[in-house]
Formats: C-alpha cells, structure tokens, sequence
C-alpha cells in the first residue's frame, strides 16, 4: 500500500507541474519545444508499440506522421473541415496506410520487413515530393489552419495559435494516449502482442492469430503517428516532404532506445530528453559552426544499443532499486 | 474413436519428398509414439498436423473435419496444440505470464475485441476472462514450475522450459498434444519426471502423439508407435511388434550394417 | 527509338554491375554473418572518398588505378574495425533488431561524419579518359563507362575463383551453408566472420569508387545503393552471390528503362515496386535456399 500512495503522491505532483509549466515558463521558445517535444513523445510511444511491444521492426514511421499531417491539412484546406476533426482525420488516414503497410509483415520480419517499411516511407516521400498538384512538391503546405478557437460566449474565446495554447492540446492528447496504451499494455491485449514479438511460431501455436494481432497494431501505432502529425500541421501550419525522411524515423528510433526501448516510461523520457538536448545543440552548432548533432545522435544510438539496452529507464529503475536496498543510505 | 486421422499425406521441399503418402490414426486417449532415422519426416509430420506447413497431397481430419489446410492459430482452437524440438517459449516474459498468454479466451475475440475489453473493463493484469490466475498456478503446480513463477523464462535451466512449454500448451485446453521430442536433452531423472508428467496429462484424457529419439522413453510410454523412414511409413503397431520389426531393424541399422560389408 | 533503348539497355548493364559489387559485399556478409547491413552504402561513400584524395595528389590512370587499391584497403580496414568493436558484441543477441539498429547508428555516423570530414558538395573522381566518349554502332557511351563495366566483371571473376579455389574462400562458402558445421570441420569461424565482412566492404568501397567515376560523390549518397543492394539481395536469394548478379543487372536495366519510359522522378521507386512484388511471389528470391525443415 505504502508504494502505492506514493505512487499517487508522485503522480499528482507530476500532472500538477506538467500543467503548470507554461505559466512558469513564459518564453514563447522553450515553450515551442515544449509543444515540439510532446509532438515527439507520441512518435516514440506509437513506435514503441509496433517496435518495442509488438517485435515489428517498422524504418518507415516517419511516413505515418507525415501522411497524417498532409491527410489533415488537405482536407482543412479543400474541404474546410475544423481541424479539430483533421486531428481524427489524420489518424485514420494514416492508419488505413498502417494497415497496408501491416499486410507484408504477416509473411516478413526482420531485415525484410525493415527493408519494405524503408521502402514504403521512401515511395511516400517521393509522393509528397513530385505530386506537385497536390502537395506542392518540395515548397510543401503552407496556410493551414490553426485549430480553430473554442468560444466560451459574450465573445471570449481560446485561440490556439499560441505556443501557450498548443502545450495544453498536445497535453491532453498525451495523457489520453499513453493512458490507453499502457492500458492495453498491462492487460491481456498486452500480453498477446508481446508474445508474438517474444516468438511468433510459439505465439500462433496456442491460438494467437499473429496476423490480425500485427495488423491492429500497425493501424493503432499508425493511427497515433497520424494525430502527431495532423497536430504538428495545424500547429506550424507549413510542412514539408522533409517530415517524410528518414532521419526523422531515425530521431524517433533513437529516442526510444536513448528512454528505454519495451517500457512504457522509456519513449516518453527519451522523447523530451533528447528534444531538448538537440535544441542545446543547436546552440553549440552555431557557436562552433559545425553539424555535430546527427552525429551525436548516431554515436549515442550506438553506446545504448552496445551497453545500455534498457535505456534510462533501465538505468533508472536499477538506482530505484539500489537506493531502496540501502534504506540506512538516505539522509 | 479416431480422434486425428491422416490420409495419403505428401509434402515436398523443392525435389525432396518429406512426407510420402503416409496414413495414420490417432485414437481417443491414446499415446502414439512417432519414431525414425534423422530427416525421416518425424517433425514435418507434426508442422503438417499443426498447420505450419500445408500437404500437398491428402488430408488431416481432427473428429472428422478437415484441418488440411486451416491456420495454426485455428487449428490450435479446435483443440490440437502442439511444443517444439527447440523450445518456443517467450523468454523475456515471466513463466507466469508464459503460461497465461495461453489461457486468454481467444476463441471468438479478435484483437479489436480483446483490445476494447481491456479498455473497458481494465483491472485483470494481463489476465484474460475469469479465473486466469487460479488456472495458471494449476497448470504451473502440475508440471512443478509454481516456485518459478515470477522468475524471467530465459533464466529457466533448459529442462525446465520444455516443462514450462508444456503448461503453456495444456492452458489452451487441448484433445491433442503434439510433442516433439520433449525429453531431449535431459538427464535420465529428468526424463522419468517427464514421462510421468506425459502419463498424468494422457490420465486427464489428452490424447498424445510424441517424438522421441531416447527408444527408452518411447518403448515405456507408447501404446502405440509408428515409424517413418525417407518420409515413408514402415512400421505400425504395439511397441514389442514395433522393435522386432525387422524393416525397423534395417532403417536403424541399415547404413552400419551396410558399411560392414 | 529502338537505339535509346539499346542505348537504355547498355546503360543499365553498367550501372546493374556496380550495383552487383555492392550487393554481392552485402549477401556475403548476410549469407556468413546473418548480419543485415544498412550501412553498407556508406562504405561505397567512403570507398568513393578515398578515391577523390587519391586521385588528388596521384594524377592520371596511375592515381585512379591506386585509388581502387587504396579505396579496397582502406574500407577492408575500416569494415574489420567497425565488425571486430560494433557487430560482433551483437552476434550473440537473440533478436536481429539490435543488428539492424546499430548499423544504423552506423549509417548515421558515416554519413554525417563525412558532411562535417568533407563538406557537403558533389564532387567527381577524376576521370582517367577525360570523358572520352566511343560510338559502338548501336549505342555510344563513355570509355570510363565500359571500362567501370569490364572491371566490375573482373572483380566478380575474381572472387568466384577465390571461394572455389582457396582454402579460406571455400570455409567461407562453408560457413554461408551452416556455421555450426564449418566449426565442427575445424574451421576459424571467428576468423571468417572477419574476412567475410573486410571482404564485403571492400567490394562496397571498389562500387563506390567506380560509381563516384561516372556519377558524383557527396556524404549521402550512400543511402540509395544500400537500398538499392538489399532490394537486389532480397531479389536474387538473401545470401546468394549469383542471385545477387542477376538481380544486380535486373534492377540496372529496370531502372533505366523505367527512369526514361515512366518516369525520371519515380526512378528509385522502381527497386521498390520491385521489391514488394519480390517478396509478394517469391520471398525466398530467384536463388535463395528454401525454408530448411527439421
């Protein structure tokens, strides 16, 4: 009972300072990378779910956030739909290409199953890039509507056009997002998918269908990236093919295994973590005038992947653990 | 009562004929003893019967449906689950949480389904409908792993996860086991405790079909046995019958026999 | 008409047997390893930089001759230090996830070192014809092009004659057949792993070299030929060398003649169509050994 408590003491000083944050902090930068650094936690919990939970190695998560963000921002602007259902919309969109991209990973894995998510994120961007029609090429989307204001009447209303107002809305998709998948990850739902990551054939011996439990994960992670990026389109309200590329898979990746790659904790930490370590390094680029942080993004990759496979979480729970094995130690 | 027939079953890899036309019956409450030579179709057998692969000739009827061609998540469902050569269980999942994976009611739930459950109904840790835990901590007791119940499965000793894939199978509720070799690399004290194991599962009114190499275990614990060489049926009958067979003799012997000359 | 598409046919022929030299570094190193390199055009990046210095101080056919020489040593050297400190520690671990993971850490590293090593402008190996141009009656093309052509083949005979005619190249087929069996046989494992992969980024690092003559160098262009490569690896059988030929030649001409038919802009979607019907119809690949069975 005592943890418990605890627990909850911790849990509300958490939500409560979470909220509280951008009343502190009033600089309108930091808190865009507040609201930037939320856009990357649902990255890293959407792919930690297909990747880390479900065994399904997926290079091409980048092309859900952006078919989100383009699938949102198109519709806004064509249709004139409130883009607070373009939020909606930009998660099923991307979830139907889940769903396609799910099918190949019935009979792929491993190498083969990267190599075709890999190709699929590629063929995306090449989409975005060249279907200049509708997507304007590289120049990219611009114009897109901000959410639109929530009236509370006698002519006061929330606008969203604010970094101040945007924390709150990614917030709040956050606490709902993560509260559902770890949900999903303590109960039986749970259970199976990390069986079928654990060893597909033992999986599928004892009834699991693996592939219609990879396919709803594909869709639920897909559905997730979506709503990231159809937030991300209303919010800077200018994207570009950019946001399809790789290297923006490859931040994700290495932010779930810098946090702790499998945890629920892990994507989150290593999601914020590494946001504002290379908004710092941004700094110290411009001070010394060289790009040094892909490449510190790779050689940190790589000690974690090397020394440190469960990622700060793990790092962090070992301390737990040593701390509460010498209570005679805290002062 | 035939409870799994096989009829006329042929499966090839590229030019190699694993499995040539082989009939066999599995009855209610039986214990049949599947034996053979290295690369004689043994486990190909039970990947045909469990849906891993699909013949490509002939049928497999369990209670008189075809399963032929039927998925092995299905066929599982139906009441047929069989365990691996080489352990398949989830090594970083605890033994408990090994053996629930199999007791979640799948039966008529699709992921969407046990999906929206879990949401809605949050509270079971990992459990599925009902008495999941009760049933888990029986299945661990019977094949003695109860102690090791929150111990990681990758830390087992080996002889325990072939035990512990055994309970992970019996969580499915199955008519028929399928064990393929499931006393190899053990000791002969382990081996006793798992042929008494196989017999108390076979006294519950599971019906077995077991591969073995160790002829000890199989002689004491058939009633019956088959065997396969080159993919082809030789012999079929009670154990004694099965040993004095002198085809079997020469499958067994034959290269060394040969070589003599 | 017909002779653009000669002309097509010849230039994919071309540029198929460089992708073969990279592809074939990749399913070596698969087949022996069962490591999937994702970095594995970065070593024809670095191969194709080695060859830009070189050339740089050693001018002529005798600067571009050494270049493949210097550009072979050098990614052979760097590919046995990146396998003995980075994948090796991994070979042990269950999943192939952290395997493709670190190499793209890897691929990371590389590809930004080399922006920050050596900036991010195109730049060409210096060719030794001076681009010099031959009309062949049906097709015209540059010498360096057929002579990339001749020496790719070269390269390939090359290796065939060192895996069936030498000891260590025959223990390394053997370790691609089944490494428990070679340790049994006596074979160093260890060591073959070593060579295996020094081997395989050294054919990556001479691809480079030849593909920086004809097209250009710059620190990402490694990223489409380790595609590219494992679109022809997956193709021609994961593991298998003459799988890798035949699907190396495939994907050259299929790529020209899609690049000037359907669409220049779509070019290096063509592997990827490729790919996905590939793995659609025949996932094991044209050569590739079947699902073994007990």
């Amino acid at each position: 009972m005592h943890s418990k408590v605890t627990k909850i003491i911790l849990g509300t000083i958490g939500v409560v300072l979470l909220i509280a944050a951008p009343l502190v902090i009033t600089d309108r930068y930091v808190q865009h990378i507040m609201v930037l650094s939320g856009v990357y936690v649902l990255l890293a919990v959407s792919w930690n779910l297909l990747t880390g939970f479900a065994g399904q190695l997926n290079l091409g998560h980048a092309a859900f956030f952006g078919i989100g963000a383009y699938a949102s921002a198109l519709i806004s602007m064509h249709f004139h739909l409130s883009p607070w259902l373009g939020l909606l919309c930009g998660g099923l969109v991307a979830s139907i290409f889940g769903g396609l991209l799910g099918i190949p990973s019935f009979r792929l894995s491993g190498p083969f199953l990267a190599i075709t998510t890999i190709g699929f994120s590629e063929i995306t961007r090449m989409v975005a890039m060249n279907w200049v029609g509708l997507t304007r090429g590289s120049l990219g989307l611009y114009g897109i509507p901000p959410l639109t204001p929530i009236k509370l009447g006698q002519g006061t209303s929330i606008e969203f056009t604010t970094e101040f107002s945007a924390y709150y809305v990614i917030l709040a998709l956050i606490f709902i997002i993560v509260y559902v998948v770890s949900t999903l990850h303590r109960s039986e739902f749970g259970l199976t998918v990390e069986s079928l990551r654990e060893d597909e054939m033992g999986a599928e011996s004892i009834g699991i269908n693996t592939s219609h439990y990879k396919l709803a994960v594909f869709m639920i992670s897909a559905f997730i990236a979506g709503t990231a990026g159809a937030f991300y389109a209303h919010y800077e309200r200018l994207i570009s093919p950019n946001m399809l590329s790789t290297g923006v898979t490859f931040s994700i990746i290495t932010m779930v295994m810098v946090g702790g790659i499998g945890t629920i904790w892990g994507p989150i930490i290593g999601a914020v973590v590494l946001t504002f370590l290379s908004e710092g390094l941004r700094f110290v680029e411009e001070a010394i005038n060289l790009d040094i942080r892909m490449i510190i993004y790779g050689v940190v990759l790589a000690l974690v992947i090397l020394f440190m496979r469960q990622g700060l979480v793990g790092v962090l729970s070992g301390l737990g653990r040593f701390i509460s094995r010498n209570p005679e130690r805290q002062t | 009562m035939n409870i799994l027939e096989g009829k006329n079953i042929t499966k090839r890899f590229g030019g190699l004929v694993a499995v040539h036309d082989v009939d066999f019956t599995l009855q209610s409450g039986e214990i049949l003893g599947l034996i053979g030579p290295n690369g004689a179709g043994k486990t190909t057998l039970i990947n045909l019967i469990s849906g891993f692969y699909a013949a490509d000739e002939g049928s497999i009827l369990f209670k008189n449906e075809d399963i032929t061609r039927m998925k092995t998540s299905d066929i599982n469902k139906k009441g047929i689950c069989r365990t691996f050569q080489i352990v398949r269980i989830f090594p970083k999942l605890s033994v408990m949480e090994n053996v629930k994976s199999g007791l979640v009611e799948r039966k008529r739930r699709g992921p969407w389904k046990v999906a929206f459950d879990s949401l809605t109904k949050p509270g079971g840790k990992r459990s599925g409908k009902g008495r999941s835990d009760e049933r888990a901590a029986e299945l661990l007791n019977m094949v003695g792993l109860y102690g090791y119940r929150d111990e990681t499965a990758e830390n087992l000793p080996y002889a325990y996860t072939k035990r512990l894939e055994i309970a992970r199978a019996l969580g499915t509720n199955p008519e028929v086991l399928l064990l393929d070799e499931p006393t190899s690399g053990m000791n002969p004290k382990e081996q006793n405790e798992q042929i008494d194991l196989i017999r108390s599962i076979n006294d519950k009114g599971v019906s077995i079909l077991i591969i073995e190499h160790v002829m000890r275990v199989i002689m004491s614990i058939s009633h019956r046995v088959m065997v396969l060489h080159y993919g082809e049926k030789i012999a079929d009958g009670s154990p004694k019958e099965v040993y004095s067979d002198p085809r079997v003799i020469e499958a067994y012997l034959g290269g060394e026999a040969r070589a003599e000359h | 008409m017909e002779s653009l598409f000669l002309q097509q046919i010849a230039n994919g022929l071309i540029v198929g047997s460089i992708y073969c030299l990279i592809a074939i570094g990749l399913t070596m190193i698969f087949g022996v390893m069962n490591l999937s390199n994702f970095a594995h055009g970065d070593f024809s990046m670095l191969g194709a930089y080695f060859a830009i210095y070189t050339t740089a101080y050693l001018s002529g056919w005798f600067g571009w001759i050494s270049s493949m020489f210097i550009a072979a040593i050098g990614v052979g050297i760097i590919g046995y230090f990146v396998e003995r400190t980075m994948f090796r520690p991994l070979m042990k671990r269950p999943t192939d996830i952290d395997v493709i993971m670190l190499s793209i850490a890897l691929f990371i590293i590389l590809e930004n070192g080399a922006q920050l090593i050596f900036g991010a402008t195109p730049q060409m190996v210096v060719d030794p014809f001076q681009s010099a141009s031959i009309n062949l009656f049906l097709f015209q093309t540059s010498y360096i092009r057929i002579f990339s052509f001749v020496l790719a083949i070269l390269i390939i005979i090359a290796l065939q004659v060192f895996l069936t005619k030498t000891k260590v190249g025959v223990g390394i087929r053997a370790a691609s057949q089944n490494s428990k069996a070679s340790m049994l046989m006596g074979i160093n494992v260890s060591f073959i792993y070593s060579l295996t992969f020094i081997i395989g980024s050294a054919l990556a690092g001479l691809g480079g070299v030849l593909y920086g003559t004809i097209f250009a160098v710059y620190p990402t262009m490694g990223a489409m030929p380790t595609l590219k490569a494992f679109v022809i690896t997956i193709m021609g059988g994961m593991g298998s060398i003459r799988g890798a030929i035949v699907g190396g030649i495939i994907l050259g001409v299929a790529e020209t003649l899609g690049g000037s038919y359907l669409s220049m802009q779509y070019k290096n979607s063509i592997g990827f169509i490729i790919l996905i019907l590939v793995l659609l119809t025949i996932p094991q690949g044209l050569f590739g050994r079947g699902k073994r069975h007990a």
